[in-house]
């Protein structure tokens, strides 16, 4: 068993893009190392590195001082680091033993799997998490149908399935619930004992104090501080992260203005149902801004994808009074909503085409026939200098953008249309520190005028900062609404992991 | 209540369904062929299904794997012309045998070339396959411009009356490929297939061997597609550059049938074997059932399309109906 | 390798214009004789023109994304070229009717195709394929041998004669200058082009933006039916003989062209000029074949090959390791 692992001054690109200019990690046995930073950091990319997914452009790994090359994440397992990962690596078409034994699965004197000791190893491992599951699971359980929280309870299982001396836990807890975060850190506690060391990629600050020894924070790139848990506190962890003096400083600033919030109800739910929603109602005047909160994947981008035609549902939605049921994007469109998703590198961009094209997409229609371009280009000059979008040109691609820019052309193309409902999943996510402040600007001019916003944010001190209420949605329900002296982070964050039990947002 | 149990029931065995197709289209040609089980005619069906079949398990693992193979019929075609020409009618049985071991030896080259492209350049496979489909099927063309040459007699004879034990020689050609398969995909290799099919980059972040698995399956494709050559040429006797044209299709129609997902990692063999039989009693059905000769291209055709939307089909039924 | 910054349907045209002057140099080429040049390359413009016209559904196709292709097109060239010859039979009047004609049978078979992709989740690839072994088999069902008809003089004046004795272009490549203007409007200064873009680089970006996704997919394999279909009724206008591999020849080249013109087959990215030049290369490859007195086995290899080198260059995927 090894003892160290250093990495020290890693370059990574892809393509045009820096990840990492100069990551630094040391991790020993016995500890638990927290790398921390905020999105678009370069911890994923550090931790690829470390486990052999990605090829360093320079720097340097050593095992126990020595320098060691990873050609492949088999090398890098053949020493004994393992990783789960946030995007799950599991195959969704097999069942539960054979993704947690891929590749090595125990054999037969034939050469053949022998399905009864994969069988049984497979429960011992399971027993580790007994308790915490919500359904039957079994060996044979097909990984498809699985819910999040027990998909990433069998990417744990997997990754310390073969004994290794170092795991990477790359954003694990992210789908966990409390219960089975708490036993997980109880495992990580065995581990340490036993000699083995974690690296605990996070940004959720309770369990990094909770469960870290050490720390290592990495920002745009670079590690810009390490050292012990106890030699700091969360104050000066998030300020290591981010550049400026935190927005935090401007959003508890602005005082906030009760008299904008009119009385007229303008969107209204009852009993929505989905997939991952059982049945959420509420009630949104003109010119709010609420918030969506709890951890991710408890049916807040179900909320919001229903609401836009996206995501079939059963209930009933109003809007001013008049009932209405988006079956596509286009219906919800056409009565003035718009969607900013989640994900824009999937769902928000056309990333090869150009920053026009992009901002001009649900809006082609009205430009004639043939399109009148110079129209669409004054047009689309116009939105971009409201939203002090920085590029160099509308022909550009948006795949020359930064983060930041990027994520202003998913809000222009629909601030094209002058919506009056605005849907927003985690719009800040992955964006700069000034380009927030710029959202959140934004986000209030907008509510001022009379239009109606709605979004998810997994930071909470946006949440708490920005919006006049606060819907927190657990286990696919609004469990709590919090608004005025209600609306603090500790009430936030309880209400996120489903320990106070309120009652549900009365209509 | 019950109809969940189905749903499991078909998701855990793709293959039940095609075997329930199977039972079906064989009885009703029995109606409509009362001799159809005799030895005589059960030999003489299993010789002509005999080709596709081979093609269909190749094109099973290929497809498993999440590519496609469409450059197989080319593959078939450059087989038969060898034979036909290096061969030909005078030729001897030892000659016969050098040759299907060369014949073999190219199965694996072409599907190594095409493995190479998919595997290691990172092509797409449809559009790579499609492109040495054509290469092949011209190279057959280049040996074997027109119809002609042939196999010697005593070869197309003992394919066409081996029939050991009163069952058709078919039967243990397709039993040996069978148990292979029965002993691949329970080793590592198998999982490494299905993990790879379903989904290939959780399957390289689990240090599967992606690549490898990946040009394999073609170097297998290739090598079954070479088998049902040679199967061909034993039953037709002589030589034809055009001759594997129509394969393809029926394999991939084959492969559907028998449950396998088009996009990977679900399925099996045994269910496209069973596939291929269904398509070639289908076709005995239609042979039958009297129809006017110009209508029967169409009919066919239109009986391959069916079969390859079907999955599509039950799959709106399964929507509709929850 | 430093990306080079040449537009592909520029590089394309200039491979073409290589591809001339070598054929020149060749033993029945044209040598230094200019005349002879001038005449060999408007003939070359001219037989582009039809393979042009066919791709331009398989632009559109490829454009949309999601391995999106139509090998049906060969068999819809075929099938309307022969209901334009029935139809017209040698009336001038009747013209219009057969090309309406064309046009509606190819839009109604492209959209078969477009519902089976769509709606019945077959792949573009195989649904197109087993589409068109159906318009196969209504060909022969219709064509019962030999069909009667023929080709009305202002087709013949219209298609294959040139604008007047002194500008010695013909008509066929005006008509086909236009087709391509009409083409650039549709992609570039409509919503349905606008549209076909974004569905080919992001499906799921593209409908969370409102674009009807369905709507479009059968719009796309409609329009490119029909696109295939006013192929097939150019071809019989300049040929003037109908038979049943008319339109076959033109399927894969039309794939080939589409590519060599800078299309990604990946979709979201490209241009019908790219696919005019593209179809320049091809039928200069072609001619330079027969010029070099080849058989079809080697043009066949020939294309296949330029197929494969062409996706090799312009074709590869994201690498699993980065």
């Amino acid at each position: 068993m090894a003892e160290s692992l250093s990495a020290r001054n890693i370059v990574k690109h892809y393509g045009g893009v820096v990840a990492l200019s100069d990551g630094n990690l040391d991790v020993h046995a016995h500890e638990v190392v927290a790398l921390v930073g905020a999105n678009g950091s370069g911890k994923s990319t550090m931790s690829k590195v470390i486990n052999g997914v990605v090829v360093l452009d320079q720097g340097q790994l050593l095992l126990d001082g020595n320098p060691i090359q990873f050609a492949s994440p088999q090398a890098a397992k053949n020493v004994g680091i393992s990783t789960v990962f946030q995007e799950l690596s599991v195959v969704p078409q097999m069942t539960v033993a054979e993704n947690i034994w891929l590749t090595r699965e125990p054999l037969n004197q034939f050469g053949m799997v022998d399905r009864k000791a994969v069988n049984a190893r497979t429960e011992e491992l399971l027993a580790l998490f007994e308790g915490t599951f919500k359904t039957d699971l079994n060996p044979d359980s097909s990984v498809t149908s699985l819910p999040p929280d027990e998909k990433q309870i069998i990417e744990i299982l997997k990754a310390i399935s073969f004994d290794p001396w170092l795991i990477i836990l790359d954003e694990a807890t992210a789908s966990l619930d409390s219960r089975q975060v708490q036993r997980l850190f109880e495992l990580v506690t065995k581990w340490k004992e036993n000699g083995k060391a974690i690296v605990f990629v996070s940004h959720r600050m309770e369990e990094i104090f909770r469960i870290a020894d050490k720390f290592s924070v990495l920002r745009n790139g670079r590690t810009v501080g390490a050292g012990n848990i106890k030699d700091i506190n969360e104050k000066q962890l998030i300020k290591l992260m981010i550049e400026k003096e935190s927005v935090l400083g401007f959003l508890r600033g602005e005082a906030k203005s009760d008299a904008k919030v009119e009385k007229e109800v303008s969107l209204q739910a009852e009993n929505l149902t989905t997939e991952s929603l059982r049945g959420v109602s509420f009630k949104i005047h003109k010119g709010e801004l609420v918030g969506i909160g709890g951890l991710r994947g408890q049916g807040q981008r179900h909320l919001l994808h229903s609401l836009f035609g996206d995501v079939p549902f059963s209930g009933t939605v109003k809007l001013f009074n008049k009932e209405i049921h988006f079956k596509h994007p286009r219906e919800a469109m056409k009565n003035g909503f718009a969607l900013v998703p989640g994900d824009r590198a999937k769902e928000g961009l056309l990333y090869i085409r150009s920053i026009l094209d992009n901002l001009l997409l649900p809006s082609w229609r009205r430009y004639g026939l043939p399109l009148n371009v110079n129209n669409a280009k004054k047009d689309a000059t116009q939105t971009g200098s409201t939203l002090n979008l920085k590029m160099a040109g509308l022909e550009e691609p948006v795949s020359s953008l930064s983060g930041g820019n990027a994520q202003k052309v998913v809000i222009g193309k629909w601030l094209m249309r002058d919506p009056q409902v605005l849907l927003l999943d985690d719009p800040t996510k992955g964006v700069d520190v000034g380009t927030k402040a710029e959202f959140y600007a934004l986000l209030n001019r907008l509510s001022d005028e009379g239009k109606t916003i709605l979004f998810y944010s997994s930071d909470d001190e946006e949440l708490v900062g920005l919006c006049d209420r606060v819907f927190v949605v657990y286990d696919g329900m609004i469990r709590t609404e919090l608004a005025g002296e209600t609306l603090t982070k500790e009430n936030l964050i309880a209400a996120s992991l489903g320990v106070a039990q309120h009652e549900r947002a009365t209509p | 209540m019950k109809r969940s149990r189905w749903d499991a029931l078909t998701a855990r065995q793709p293959a039940l369904f095609a075997l329930i197709l199977l039972v079906l289209s064989a009885v009703i040609n029995f109606i409509v062929q009362p001799n159809m089980f005799a030895r005589e005619t059960l030999n003489s069906n299993m010789r002509v299904f005999l080709p596709i079949i081979l093609m269909a398990i190749g094109q099973a693992i290929v497809i498993l794997g999440g590519g496609i193979d469409i450059s197989v019929g080319g593959i078939v075609s450059i087989v038969n012309t060898v034979l036909a020409t290096r061969v030909g009618l005078e030729g001897s049985p030892d000659e016969m045998w050098k040759y299907i071991f060369v014949s073999l030896l190219i199965g694996l080259l072409a599907g190594a070339i095409n493995g190479f492209f998919i595997a290691y350049l990172r092509l797409q496979p449809i559009i790579t396959t499609y492109a040495t489909s054509f290469l092949y099927a011209g190279l057959a063309l280049f040996i074997l411009p027109n119809p002609g040459g042939g196999i010697p007699a005593s070869i197309a004879a003992l394919y066409r009356d081996s029939t050991p034990l009163n069952l058709p020689l078919a039967f243990y050609v397709i039993a040996v490929f069978l148990l292979i398969w029965l002993y691949t995909s329970s080793m590592r290799y198998g999982r490494f297939l299905f993990a790879v099919g379903g989904k290939a980059e959780a399957a390289y972040e689990t240090a599967v061997p992606v690549t490898m698995v990946q040009f394999s399956t073609y170097v297998i494709s290739g090598l079954m597609a070479a088998f049902s050559g040679i199967a061909i040429t034993m039953l037709s006797g002589s030589g034809n550059g055009e001759i594997g044209g129509p394969m393809t299709l029926n394999s991939i129609t084959a492969v559907v049938i028998g449950g396998n997902a088009m996009s990977g990692g679900v399925g099996g063999v045994a269910g496209p074997v069973m596939g291929a039989i269904t398509l070639g009693i289908i076709q005995n059905i239609i042979s039958f059932a009297n129809i006017d000769t110009w209508w029967e291209t169409l009919v066919k055709a239109t009986i391959i399309v069916v079969a390859l939307a079907a999955p599509g089909i039950i799959s709106i039924f399964r929507r509709r109906r929850s | 390798m430093k990306r080079i910054s040449i537009s592909p349907p520029v590089a394309a045209l200039i491979l073409a214009i290589v591809l001339f002057l070598l054929s020149g140099l060749l033993p029945n080429g044209y040598g230094s004789d200019l005349e002879v040049a001038k005449a060999q390359a408007t003939n070359i413009l001219r037989l582009a023109v039809f393979l042009g016209v066919i791709a331009a559904g398989q632009t559109l196709v490829i454009i949309s994304g999601s391995e999106g292709i139509d090998l049906s097109t060969g068999s819809v060239v075929t099938l309307t070229a022969i209901l334009t010859y029935v139809i017209v039979n040698g009336a001038d009047e009747k013209v219009l009717l057969a090309l309406l004609v064309s046009l509606a049978v190819g839009a109604l078979i492209g959209f078969l195709n477009g519902v089976g992709i769509t709606y019945l989740k077959v792949s573009p690839f195989v649904m197109t394929l087993g589409m068109a072994g159906v318009v196969t088999g209504a060909i022969i069902l219709i064509n019962h041998g030999n069909v009667s008809g023929k080709v009305a003089p202002i087709m013949t004046r219209l298609i294959a004669r040139p604008l007047s004795p002194s500008l010695q272009i013909p008509n066929a490549v005006i008509i086909w200058i236009l087709f391509g203007i009409l083409m650039w409007l549709l992609l570039e200064r409509t919503s349905f082009g606008k549209n076909l873009f974004a569905l080919g680089v992001n499906r799921v970006t593209a409908r969370l933006s409102g674009v009807d996704v369905t709507g479009m997919n059968l719009a796309t394999y409609a329009l490119a039916g029909a696109l295939s279909g006013f192929g097939g009724f150019l071809v019989v206008g300049n040929t003037g003989v109908v038979f049943i591999n008319l339109g076959q020849p033109f399927l894969f080249p039309s794939i080939a062209a589409v590519a060599v013109g800078g299309t990604l087959l990946s979709g979201g990215k490209g241009s019908y000029w790219g696919t005019m030049a593209g179809a320049i290369v091809l039928t200069l490859i072609t001619s330079l074949l027969t010029t070099m007195q080849m058989p079809d086995s080697v043009r066949r290899m020939v294309l296949g090959g330029t197929l494969l080198i062409l996706i090799s260059i312009y074709g590869r995927q994201r690498a699993l390791r980065q």
